[in-house]
């Protein structure tokens, strides 16, 4: 039992926990920009995955910060497309969301058998790169509490510090500028700023277009710091995970943030029990990311419903 | 679109004409958009072109993969019609078929499978546990307002770990290390309708269970409620129908279909045992086929008839040639997008029509 403590206390630990809920977080903001301009994105898991791809086939030719910019840009044209087939096509919304996903993944293996010559599990025989760490061990030069931050802070990934970043700025542009009201006024109730002369559709597009980019910024997180290089469905359900962890974190950005951090909290113990109790049986201990996923959104529900309960709703 | 009894057939006739266009002309699409993948990805593209057209229907034995197929699909589109029909977006039929299977192998191994019930009970334990797992995501939204997108989804997730906990630790395996279970008793498999293929008595389950959807939506009480939850679930409550009640049975309901799907897959000729990711994510293509017809158990088989063979034309192209089959998630996808959305034959025209005029005026400014 000491060991676990050791562990789940250790820097390390500390390190794994932002490595596993980064990708999450920037779907959860992504899911979350969408959701709150009324459009439910359920794509966000193919639009992880097509952005991991594109982000491992690009850094074998370019510098990582084009590849990372790569993953983006993918996102956000898929954003593009569903609001095409959403808005100007009138298709329902989430039956769009699906068909991306579904393109997301057949069409990643068969890019990846063509990228890599017929391998249509991994992408290990491509020379692909990983997003540089930040480094940070000058502030041990601190002294006291010098070596602790070093510690803590050093080793994340430059998108971990640019999705801490991301929740300022998603919660200073929804609450703080006007386009941010023009969006939730678009979710909350389209009617009026429509009469208003706002216009919903296009909001709406661009709320998809910045979802998706998010999205594709967390695929490329995944497949160039979590892990270096593509796995066939290697998102294996965050980006369903994200749209529960928007939710669940009330739908507002440092909500978005405490429940990412919940999920992956729960991902890196996933990561670490094996090493720890190798009783324990790796299926069960791969279920949990799930298990956690279902207990939260059942208990934030109940939460949800005795408060308006007590609002004297219903 | 309407279900009202048609006073005029002939409306009926030319929403149902407009219908076939719609879906007739999204596949045309499709195709063509594979043949140009095929064309710029294979050094043999005239040779894998056939293989995807023609194959399925060359041989017995791939006729056999084909209506085995379209047995499958025509489970799995129904499990998603019924959902759709009552506008719940619940994406657990994987689940469903994984603790359906689970449920069959547990009843079949035991010695149950032994008896000449064993093959009734296997399928009737696999609906069961099926329609519990459709259960719980339908519970929650009602009783809690929990996203059922979300919870079915993780659900799935859960019950392919379980399978693959369970038959590592839970089953008999012929041997340690194999990630299959023994045979099954051959009073519990289904029997071959025709020799030497796969088609077997799963065939006629989804027959049967088309004609009991079809029943229970258009000629009975709770499918007419269920029908208008679906339309417009404000006024159904207004009108005194139960909408949580519609809401949880329909998913109750579609969860025993996907519970039958995973009967059907075990105890069927094609694996007579369970096996670790048997589904090979066939549950999911359910989307489309209900999609595409429209959410109408009556349509769902004549799209699966298509699909079917698209599908295997797909997976004997990946064993021939140099395309993989995974291809086919691209026609999917191009399908679904197309036929959901208010496309229709003259918009590709209207497209091309209006860029021309919008030249017309400009060059007229001038």
């Amino acid at each position: 039992m000491m060991d676990i403590f050791l562990t789940v206390f250790s820097a390390t630990f500390f390190v794994t926990i932002i490595r596993t809920t980064t990708p999450l977080l920037l779907a959860t903001l992504g899911g979350l920009v969408a959701d709150l301009s009324g459009a439910l994105n359920v794509a966000l898991e193919g639009m992880m995955l097509i952005g991991c791809l594109t982000a491992v086939i690009v850094s074998v030719y370019a510098p990582w910060y084009v590849a990372v910019l790569a993953g983006l840009g993918v996102g956000g044209l898929l954003g593009a497309m569903m609001a095409f087939f959403a808005y100007r096509l009138k298709a329902d919304i989430i039956l769009v969301g699906f068909a991306v996903n579904i393109l997301a993944a057949g069409g990643t293996v068969f890019a990846l058998a063509l990228a890599t010559g017929g391998d249509k599990g991994t992408s290990i025989n491509l020379q692909s790169q990983a997003i540089p760490a930040v480094d940070l061990s000058f502030l041990s030069a601190i002294p006291g509490i010098g070596p602790i931050l070093t510690a803590f802070l050093s080793g994340h990934s430059v998108l971990s510090w640019l999705a801490a970043f991301l929740v300022f700025a998603v919660w200073y542009f929804l609450f703080r500028t006007p386009w941010g009201l023009w969006l939730r006024g678009v979710g909350e109730y389209p009617g009026a700023p429509e009469a208003a002369g706002i216009p919903v559709a296009k909001v709406r597009t661009w709320s998809l277009v910045v979802s998706g980019a998010l999205a594709g910024l967390g695929g490329a997180q995944l497949a160039m710091f979590n892990y270096v290089g593509f796995t066939r469905d290697m998102t294996a359900g965050r980006g369903f995970i994200a749209l529960g962890a928007v939710l669940l974190g009330a739908r507002h950005p440092v909500g978005a943030l405490l429940a990412a951090l919940l999920f992956g909290t729960f991902e890196a113990f996933a990561v670490v029990l094996p090493g720890l109790f190798n009783w324990m049986p790796a299926e069960l201990i791969r279920m949990i990311p799930f298990v956690v996923t279902i207990a939260a959104l059942v208990l934030f529900s109940i939460r949800a419903q005795r408060a308006l309960a007590m609002r004297g709703v219903k | 679109m309407s279900n009202v009894p048609a006073i005029d057939k002939s409306i009926r006739f030319k929403a149902f004409r407009q219908e076939v266009t719609r879906s007739v002309g999204a596949l045309v699409i499709a195709l063509a958009v594979t043949t140009v993948i095929v064309f710029l990805t294979s050094k043999a593209p005239l040779d894998a072109l056939t293989q995807l057209f023609t194959a399925p229907a060359a041989k017995t034995r791939t006729i056999g993969l084909w209506v085995d197929d379209i047995a499958k699909l025509t489970l799995t589109g129904l499990a998603f019609s019924l959902v759709f029909q009552a506008r719940q977006f619940a994406m657990g039929v994987q689940g469903q078929v994984y603790i359906g299977a689970i449920a069959a192998s547990f009843v079949v191994l035991s010695p149950i499978g032994t008896t000449p019930f064993g093959l009734a009970a296997g399928v009737l334990a696999a609906m069961a546990a099926g329609a519990f797992y459709g259960f719980l995501p339908g519970i929650a939204k009602a009783k809690l307002g929990a996203n059922e997108i979300v919870s079915s989804l993780m659900l799935n997730y859960i019950a392919i770990e379980l399978c693959n906990f369970l038959v590592r630790t839970s089953l008999p395996l012929p041997q340690a290390g194999v990630l299959t279970t023994v045979d099954f008793p051959e009073q519990s498999v289904l029997p071959a309708l025709v020799a030497n293929t796969r088609i077997d008595l799963g065939l006629i389950f989804a027959i049967v269970a088309v004609l009991v959807v079809w029943f229970a939506l258009y000629r009975t009480s709770w499918g007419l409620k269920l029908r208008l939850v679906g339309h417009n679930a404000r006024f159904a409550e207004y009108s005194g129908i139960k909408s949580t009640f519609i809401m949880v049975s329909a998913m109750t309901a579609s969860g025993a279909l996907g519970g039958l799907l995973g009967a059907v897959f075990v105890q069927g000729q094609t694996w007579g045992k369970l096996t670790v990711q048997f589904e090979g994510g066939l549950a999911f293509e359910g989307i489309l086929v209900a999609i595409v017809a429209r959410s109408r158990p009556l349509a769902v088989p004549i799209v699966a008839i298509f699909y079917a063979y698209l599908r295997q034309g797909a997976s004997l192209m990946n064993v021939r040639t140099d395309v993989p089959a995974e291809v086919i998630g691209v026609v999917t996808a191009i399908i679904i997008l197309l036929v959901s959305s208010s496309f229709s034959v003259n918009f590709v025209s209207k497209l091309f029509r209006r860029a021309p005029a919008a030249a017309a005026v400009q060059s007229a400014a001038k």
